[in-house]
């Protein structure tokens, strides 16, 4: 069964069935390990083997897909293990960016914002505050097209899943489950305790690129009101909406 | 010259979509990879009909949709055997077809397999989205032609036929069961016991009513967990062999989503991926070690 190869000290390669790799990480969810497949990740996409079909970063792993009449595993897996060492050094584009959300924690999106409160034994007001406190950092997208985990969220409001998932939780809610936030960027199922809404579409299917996260970006959620929140809605379906502010 | 032929369907069938050979790239997002579930026959179907590897095809999901065309164009079935016919008079599979002003496609009973896949000669005239003509899961509305409904017409611009071809089908797998299923070791394989692997490969699973184009669900003898099976969330690619909490395997097809947080014990051979796909729920397999 030769299915695996080791490479340096902290990561290894895996055969993922006939057509992809798997790349290990330490299996923990961390900020400096999950910057490594974020950096990895940018290298693979630097040096454009055209073998490689897609990439899957996740928490503490990278998949690459690939064509294997076009290359095969172990040369592959020697093309990108040499990548890992320049990848330290490098800052190929800026994968760490920074993004700044608006979120309304009005009652109206705030499905859950009461129930993590008595849970969590302490003030609504503290749930919205301990939300928006911290700097997260995009782990990885899933679950749904442009879907992020975001984490980690203070221990404060860390809670469950619902036991009964949402059969329609609305479009651009902000959750959190575990220790992650996220946000839906289209109506969808859903467990995750919701908080509040951005006006934000991170998801725009019509755009040439439909997302507006990626693995590897930094984001700060600020409040707003259900005034402003209408606002930026409205600045955004007349097109007048200034998308620097999210960079800035 | 070529010609705009437009296809009518008077009925959608159980689940009729546009696939191609899938959407790679934007995995990264969550975009699933989608696609036909039987890529070698839906690639035949373009072949019958000399159409290039990139076009679309129809896929045809167990009960299949009534077509009426407005004009002569060619075309090709493969895949599941589902009593293809042309003016109530059964047609062959596998060979190129074809078709005259105001014929009617309509199938009917299932006699093997679960997808057919219609080639069409032509360029058709519907959208991409992220460079495939695949039908979008979860997001239906961003090609939503690309979902057959009753009514739903489709244009496809095609020029003279080519010469006919005709093959010879390939054997269906029904012939064997449990049908063997191939996999190679998957990335948490060595995380199970001896006792577990054992289990895994000597027992038969029946496919779940509930499997989709997602993934296959498989009820039989759950494998004996020790303690919760879940790991941290990574990638997930068709044919990947998880198995959940209750200790059976679920495998995930064409439009699972990218990540999960089972333990990945196998991943299905690339070929048999396409005979999976042509199985059935109710039906029987079971897992071979692929050396």
């Amino acid at each position: 069964m030769e299915n695996e190869t080791t490479d340096t000290k902290t990561i290894r390669f895996h055969q993922f069935g006939e057509q992809a790799i798997l790349i290990n990480f330490e299996q923990r969810i961390e900020e400096p390990i999950n910057l490594q497949v974020t950096l990895l990740d940018t290298a693979i996409h630097a040096a454009n083997i055209p073998a490689i079909q897609y990439t899957i970063p996740a928490y503490c792993s990278l998949t690459v897909g690939y064509d294997p009449t076009l290359l095969d595993y172990k040369t592959l897996c020697l093309l990108i293990s040499n990548l890992t060492i320049s990848s330290k050094e490098n800052s190929v584009q800026n994968p760490t960016r920074q993004l700044s959300i608006p979120v309304c924690y009005d009652q109206e999106f705030a499905l859950d914002l009461e129930q993590v409160a008595k849970e969590k034994e302490i003030t609504t007001k503290k749930v919205i505050q301990y939300h928006y406190q911290p700097i997260y950092k995009v782990f990885m997208l899933g679950f749904l097209p442009g879907f992020t985990f975001m984490g980690k969220i203070l221990e404060s409001i860390s809670c469950k899943r619902k036991k009964e998932p949402r059969l329609k939780v609305p479009a651009l809610s902000v959750g959190i489950a575990g220790e992650q936030t996220g946000i839906y960027p289209t109506e969808s199922p859903g467990g995750w305790q919701i908080l509040g809404r951005t006006p934000i579409p991170i998801f725009d299917a019509t755009k040439e690129q439909p997302f507006l996260f990626q693995a590897g970006h930094k984001v700060k959620f600020y409040p707003i009101s259900k005034k402003e929140f209408v606002m930026i809605q409205k600045d955004i379906e007349s097109n007048s909406f200034n998308w620097q502010e999210i960079y800035g | 010259m070529d010609k705009l032929v437009t296809l009518t369907f008077q009925k959608a069938g159980m689940l009729t979509t546009v696939q191609d050979k899938g959407r790679f790239g934007y995995q990264a997002y969550g975009v699933p990879v989608g696609g036909a579930m039987d890529q070698l026959a839906a690639q035949t179907a373009n072949q019958l009909v000399g159409n290039a590897e990139a076009m679309p095809v129809l896929e045809i999901t167990l009960l299949g949709p009534t077509i009426h065309f407005n004009q002569a164009i060619q075309i090709a079935i493969t895949g599941a055997d589902l009593s293809p016919t042309l003016n109530r008079t059964p047609i062959s599979s596998y060979q190129s077809i074809t078709i005259k002003a105001d014929d009617i496609l309509s199938f009917g009973r299932i006699v093997n397999g679960c997808r057919a896949y219609l080639a069409i000669r032509g360029t058709w005239q519907i959208p991409q989205w992220l460079n495939s003509y695949s039908a979008v899961h979860p997001n239906k509305e961003v090609l939503p032609n690309s979902i057959i409904k009753k009514g739903s017409q489709l244009q496809v611009l095609t020029s003279p036929l080519t010469q006919e071809i005709k093959l010879s089908p390939p054997i269906p797998s029904t012939s064997l069961t449990p049908i063997p299923i191939r996999v190679i070791a998957g990335p948490e394989f060595k995380q199970f016991t001896t006792f577990q692997i054992a289990h895994f490969f000597s027992h038969t699973y029946t496919i779940a009513n509930n499997s989709n184009r997602m993934g296959y669900r498989l009820q039989g003898m759950p494998l004996s967990l020790e303690t919760s099976s879940s790991m941290i969330s990574s990638g997930i690619i068709p044919g990947t062999v998880q198995i959940n909490n209750a200790g059976l395997p679920i495998v995930l097809m064409r439009d699972a989503q990218t990540v999960g947080g089972y333990p990945r014990i196998a991943n299905v051979v690339v070929e048999d991926i396409n005979r999976l796909a042509q199985l059935k729920p109710q039906e029987q397999v079971r897992f071979v070690y692929h050396s």
